[in-house]
């Protein structure tokens, strides 16, 4: 099976690869971060700091242990969630402005405890050996984006999910409700965040060196962007944004100088635009079933 | 219910996979585009690695035009066997994940038999293992931090190493300008400081000279007053600072306005004519060490300011520059030696290359790819311009 993979992966463009893989892990945080800010309405602007979380602790047990690379995301990611949790615990008490700017201040804080850390290198951060598996790493982590896209799709239909919703749209209507919102914020968060570790570990690996300085602010807004491009609260939003931010710059590179110009140029056309994101507000089953429904109408007639 | 959920699944999937369709179906045709030109042009294609744009576009702007002109220079002479070089560029932005697919599209769509870059540490360690895994030589020209050259052995480097100066260095402070006293200042947030610093206290042990102060800053920060406060305490006879000129001159400036009469040195961050320009009367007296001189060139130096002044619009060319006007030419000494531009039989070559005379200092590769300048150039602020102290010559363990 791993050589099947192996020979499929050494048939395909490294280049076109190296994106797929790109895009893979963007998902993966973007629908973290979608949970948090897109479906209960918490704006997060620290997400890079869980990831940093996730990527350090990924890259140390692979370092030292070299467990297995299932166990190590878990861990990885339960480490970010349980990061997430304290952190969120005391300021999820916050709402709007206030979470946010609080939210930025861990996440500044958490980068200069890694800047700090014997364990983490401090500042020359840490060169990351191969995985400990035999899958070739397109493939895990594309196994691991559409595990997370099911996951996630999961728990935004569920009751928690319709909670989460009902908490973003008026948190106080939500209580009166019988909706615990300081304990589904929580939790929407540890989730979110454990996403974010995962994400981490998958970069870590992939691009094998890792240094505190690239989970700063800009990490963090870049995830946001593909969040609010996509579509606040839409998971195909979500996918399609960190599609489109992860290919734009890769595909702008026939500009040169340019590029980062046209791609800023983007972003605020489709903000006019499309003030809700690329498919913000589009309801997917209602289509695809209008869609359906008038073909059978057509059909009976 | 189901059904609905059914439904989500599917666009989700849908999506994916139209994603995916999508990208494939456009790197099929510029692979196209891209191998016509090759078959076209009997070139040998040298990839660039580094930043035109972004924070670190200052370290990867001046590698690009220095590895231009080295390949200008090739070509009027010739070339590699008759067939002409070619540099492919690419921006990466500083950023890593950028960085990572530059490489793989400079190796595997380009087909570069070497790549240049990237001019820090950070980039170059992401790159090493693609470039290492393909089997195309690589050489940093500007990584100084630790944990390069070992991740293969198709990856070089022709900067100045700090664990080669700096114990040079410190034998020259300790014997002839008796220094007894250093205080150590480190920028925590960059990893080029955190690395020097590192290999100072590591050189420092067992020589008579001693850590009186250990001071942490951070790039960006404009305030040193506290910092200075506890080093004039101290007494030292020196300041280390292993940071860049920025803070280096903001630093000085706040030590001369506490009346702390020392003279700081530190490494190529600390060698811009912005250190003199923020810094003025403060940094008189500070010292850098490089792996060439301005001031008194060999031949191969002077030639090259010269053409670079003609080539630019008279800019005077900086450590960067020479630096990647090297690498190209250590890459084309060792092809044309070897008669082939196959990087797995190049590769060797390069490796061999000992006393090459490149305009950045002399240049011999160790067994383990680590370079070796010999001398360390010791510059000192003088009135308003870096002039030569002294040469100190490396000793090769």
């Amino acid at each position: 099976m791993a050589e099947v993979l192996q020979s499929i992966a050494n048939s395909m463009d490294p280049y076109m690869l190296q994106i797929f893989v790109n895009i893979g892990i963007a998902i993966i945080l973007a629908l973290g971060l979608n949970l948090i800010t897109g479906v209960t309405g918490q704006l997060d602007l620290g997400h890079a700091a869980y990831m940093s979380v996730g990527a350090f602790t990924a890259a140390i047990i692979t370092i030292r242990f070299n467990l297995p690379f299932s166990v190590n995301l878990l861990i990885a990611g339960t480490l970010a969630a349980l990061v997430g949790l304290a952190i969120g615990f005391p300021i999820l008490r916050l709402t709007g402005d206030y979470f946010a700017i609080a939210t930025l201040g861990f996440a500044e804080i958490l980068k200069v405890i890694f800047l700090n850390l014997d364990i983490t290198n401090k500042a020359l951060g840490l060169s990351v050996p191969p995985p400990n598996t035999s899958i070739p790493m397109p493939f895990y982590v594309w196994m691991v984006t559409i595990l997370v896209i099911v996951g996630v799709t999961f728990i935004q239909n569920s009751r928690f999910g319709r909670a989460l919703k009902a908490i973003r749209e008026d948190e106080i209507a939500a209580e009166t409700m019988g909706i615990n919102s300081t304990r589904y914020k929580n939790q929407a968060f540890a989730i979110g965040c454990f996403l974010a570790g995962i994400g981490g570990g998958l970069y870590a690996h992939f691009i094998a060196y890792i240094n505190p300085s690239d989970f700063a602010f800009m990490k963090s807004i870049d995830i946001l962007n593909m969040v609010v491009l996509g579509g606040l609260g839409s998971i195909p939003g979500a996918i399609l944004g960190a599609g489109v931010l992860t290919i734009a710059p890769e595909f702008l590179r026939f500009m040169s100088e340019y590029r980062m110009l046209v791609y800023g140029a983007l972003l605020v056309f489709l903000m006019v635009f499309r003030p809700n994101g690329l498919l913000g507000g589009v309801d997917f089953r209602k289509m695809v079933f209008r869609i359906f429904g008038k073909r059978e109408k057509k059909v009976l007639r | 219910m189901n059904f609905k959920k059914f439904g989500v699944l599917t666009v989700a999937i849908l999506l994916v996979v139209s994603l995916m369709a999508g990208c494939g179906g456009g790197s099929q045709d510029t692979g196209k585009a891209t191998t016509g030109e090759t078959e076209g042009t009997e070139t040998v294609k040298i990839g660039f690695l580094g930043a035109l744009t972004g924070d670190v576009a200052m370290y990867g702007q001046p590698t690009l035009e220095g590895m231009k002109m080295a390949v200008e220079e090739v070509n009027a002479a010739g070339g590699i066997d008759g067939k002409q070089l070619e540099i492919v560029e690419d921006d990466n932005r500083g950023d890593k994940q950028e960085g990572a697919a530059i490489t793989q599209k400079l190796i595997s769509r380009d087909k570069v038999v070497a790549i240049v870059g990237d001019p820090t540490t950070g980039i170059t360690k992401v790159a090493a293992p693609i470039c290492n895994r393909s089997q195309v030589v690589q050489i940093s020209a500007g990584s100084t931090g630790s944990g390069v050259v070992e991740l293969g052995e198709y990856i070089f480097r022709d900067t100045l190493l700090d664990s080669v100066a700096i114990p040079a260095l410190i034998d020259y402070f300790t014997g002839d300008l008796g220094y007894k006293k250093v205080a150590v200042i480190t920028s925590q947030n960059n990893d080029y400081s955190v690395g020097m610093t590192e290999v100072f206290k590591t050189a420092i042990e067992g020589k008579d000279i001693e850590i009186v102060a250990d001071e942490k800053v951070n790039d960006g920060d404009k305030d040193f007053s506290g910092q200075i406060t506890n080093i004039k305490a101290k007494n030292p006879d020196v300041i280390f600072y292993s940071g860049y000129y920025t803070e280096g001159a903001l630093i000085m400036k706040e030590a001369r306005k506490q009346g702390l009469d020392v003279n700081m040195f530190g490494g190529d961050g600390l060698y811009s004519p912005t250190l003199i320009e923020l810094g003025g009367d403060a940094v008189e007296g500070s010292m850098v060490f490089l792996g060439f001189s301005p001031e008194q060139p060999t031949p191969e130096t002077a030639a090259f300011i010269e053409n670079f002044k003609l080539k630019y619009n008279d800019k005077t060319p900086g450590l960067f520059e020479a630096q990647g006007y090297d690498a190209v030419k250590i890459l084309a000494e060792a092809m044309n030696r070897a008669g082939s531009t196959d990087p797995k039989v190049f590769r060797d070559e390069v490796a061999k290359t000992k006393e090459f005379k490149g305009v950045s200092g002399t240049i011999t590769f160790q067994e383990n790819r680590e370079p070796i300048k010999s001398p360390v150039y010791l510059l000192e602020v003088k009135d308003g311009k870096y002039t030569l102290k002294q040469k100190v010559p490396v000793t090769v363990n």
